[in-house]
């Protein structure tokens, strides 16, 4: 029972975060069909704005969430400025962006290097302390981290399911030519799933940090977890990329508990390459083969 | 045209209208006696010690750079295994050489056939999908080798340090000319052979194939282009190149490490065929001379390099996606004869494509 639940919990809490960075991904690839590899530099972006307004300003964590969120949104609209509006709609569009977003990647993270230096830094717990039940280490840091990641998802479902401009997006996803002609602001819909976008990958940072050590390469695992996520989720669809989310967190921190940590890598690798073999638009993809 | 699969078709063919040309003899005779002169003239100064050392890294390199462009940039794959199959290679010739004593020379020929199995594995479940799918799951490669090669077991990885001491080339009668001198002309012979191989696929029917891929695909399939196969043979392709390349480079540094693995390494070939000009011919060996002079120039800039590249990346990719060769080799055709004179033989099918990718929509 113990192993079980402690690979339960792990998995919620790492799967929590994960879906943070991969609905992001998700998003931008749904609507403005850009593969980002700049996410975990946005990712790497949040979490030193958190560990700035923390450790330097002395800010509650509460504020360093909040300027990470908002850093990183500000980071996702100059990349829309930078390298998605003047691509838009020429051709070669797919491997133009691929490059430039890892271009911006590459010197996002160069400049946090510069800036930080490359020590490891760690964002602080919020509340420290824990409760053991069972024999499983419950951190109260990782309630929090769970608690502030659902309320994140669940409230940007429902912007996209209700609000006006959550509708904006979907139409714009699902067609952007019809959407322009019906009066839906494409270029506006496009810089705010970016900011929003950078935002949740923000959001990813400052959590994950408070676990993990945060230095300047260390967005790059999260991404690339997250890629994986998204595809299993099946690309585009934001359900699908929340079940898979936690479902790919449960199934690398069993094989954490169970095979060790060095296995966790190499199990989701062929995992995904199962996955895509059976099923290669993911869990709720639809036919998301002409998409690309 | 000395290509025995384009003999049949060239009946049928006006010699411009196709993809079968002829290398320029007389170009490629000039180069390769230059190419053999020089060790010997450089060596005798101070300073051409280190020259020649760059030139062996720059034949190396953009031996990886041009089959790293043939995957990425030519046929549109986004690939990102390149670098693995290049420590495939280094690896596997450095285990036969060092724990089972076979001789380098020997040992250094599994390392491309080593490096085109990963690549024929790797390819079987990913080739068949598509775009995002392929960054995904070549990323998530290189990422898994990267870190096998730093926690697997040590007598195979090395450990931390990998492997050090690996046994290099014997060159027998000829080590009289030293070992520098020698190890140049395998890195030369090395470059010749795989640009020699990759320029007769560009100008094949299987290099019409895979632009026609790029470019239009469903004409491509409608066509009757088995577009699995024609990637995994492109991938496969390139791999063994990269593979031979690792292996050699392996064997002239004498050790490998996980560092291989590092993201700056792949920064740098990525770098070298986007800035030179990716999907050209030309343009991965110029980006691969840029980078590598650039490196040596920019020392002082140490830390800012890193930054400076990826913006230079990103640039590159939004302001002028074809790169610097393309450019470079217009400017010195309209420099020569004014532009719009020039005779069609002359023109190099690998310009139309670039035009194509920069300006317009294509076939739809």
């Amino acid at each position: 029972m113990r192993p079980v639940l402690q690979a339960l919990w792990g998995g919620i809490l790492s799967g929590s975060v994960y879906g943070l960075m991969a609905i992001g991904l998700t998003l931008i690839w749904g609507t403005v069909r850009l593969l980002n590899l700049a996410h975990g530099a946005l990712y790497v972006v949040g979490a030193y704005a958190a560990w700035t307004v923390l450790e330097i300003l002395g800010l509650p964590l509460a504020a360093a969430i909040v300027a990470a969120v908002v850093v990183a949104a500000i980071f996702g609209y100059g990349i829309h400025l930078l390298v998605v509006r003047p691509l838009l709609g020429r051709a070669g569009w797919d491997s133009a962006s691929i490059i430039a977003t890892v271009g911006v990647a590459i010197a996002l993270t160069a400049a946090a290097l510069l800036i930080f230096g490359p020590r490891v830094k760690q964002i602080p717990p919020v509340v420290p302390g824990s409760v053991i039940f069972s024999g499983v280490r419950f951190s109260y840091q990782g309630m929090v981290i769970v608690a502030v990641a659902v309320v994140s998802l669940l409230s940007l479902f429902f912007y996209l399911a209700n609000s006006r401009q959550g509708m904006a997006i979907r139409a714009v996803s699902q067609d952007m030519d019809a959407s322009a002609l019906m009066g839906v602001p494409v270029e506006t819909t496009y810089a705010r799933v970016m900011m929003i976008s950078a935002g949740l990958a923000g959001l990813a940072g400052v959590l994950l940090s408070s676990l993990l050590f945060l230095s300047p390469n260390s967005g790059f695992a999260p991404m690339i977890i997250a890629l994986m996520v998204t595809i299993f989720g099946g690309l585009g669809s934001v359900k699908g990329t929340i079940v898979a989310a936690y479902l790919i967190g449960i199934l690398e921190s069993t094989v954490q508990v169970y095979l060790g940590g060095s296995w966790s890598l190499p199990v989701l690798f062929l995992f995904m390459i199962a996955v895509l073999i059976i099923r290669p638009n993911g869990l709720f993809g639809v036919t998301e083969a002409h998409r690309l | 045209m000395t290509d025995s699969a384009g003999r049949s078709v060239l009946d049928r063919l006006d010699s411009a209208a196709g993809p079968w040309r002829t290398p320029r003899w007389g170009t490629i005779a000039f180069l390769g006696v230059i190419a053999l002169v020089l060790p010997h003239l450089l060596l005798r100064f101070g300073a051409g010690t280190f020259i020649v050392h760059m030139l062996i890294l720059f034949f190396l390199w953009s031996v990886v750079a041009q089959s790293w462009n043939l995957v990425l940039g030519v046929s549109g794959i986004y690939s990102f295994a390149q670098i693995a199959f290049f420590a495939v290679g280094g690896w596997v010739t450095a285990l036969l050489s060092m724990n089972l004593g076979w001789n380098p020379w020997l040992s250094v020929l599994a390392a491309p056939l080593a490096a085109t199995l990963a690549a024929i594995l790797i390819g079987l479940p990913t080739l068949r999908l598509r775009g995002v799918y392929v960054v995904l799951l070549t990323l998530a490669f290189h990422e898994l080798l990267g870190n096998l090669a730093s926690t697997g077991p040590r007598e195979i990885t090395g450990g931390g340090y990998g492997l050090i001491g690996v046994p290099r080339f014997d060159f027998g009668p000829l080590s009289g000319l030293g070992h520098l001198a020698n190890s140049y002309y395998v890195a030369l012979i090395s470059f010749v052979v795989a640009t020699m191989a990759i320029w007769r696929l560009f100008h094949s029917p299987i290099g019409s194939a895979f632009s026609a891929l790029r470019d239009s695909e469903g004409y491509a399939v409608g066509r009757g282009i088995n577009q699995f196969r024609i990637k995994l043979f492109l991938f496969g392709f390139s791999a063994f190149f990269t593979g031979l390349a690792g292996g050699l480079m392996t064997h002239y540094l004498g050790s490998i490490s996980s560092s291989v693995f590092a993201f700056s390494v792949l920064i740098n070939v990525l770098a070298m065929i986007v800035i030179g000009g990716w999907g050209s011919f030309g343009g991965p060996i110029f980006g691969t001379a840029l980078l590598l002079g650039l490196q040596e120039g920019l020392r002082d800039l140490a830390d800012f390099r890193t930054l400076v590249l990826g913006l230079a990346l990103a640039a590159v990719a939004v302001l002028a996606p074809t790169g610097a060769w393309p450019k470079l080799r217009d400017g010195f055709r309209n420099f020569l004869d004014q532009p719009g004179s020039g005779d069609p033989d002359l023109e190099e099918p690998t310009e139309d494509r670039s035009a194509e990718t920069e300006e317009g929509p294509r076939l739809t």
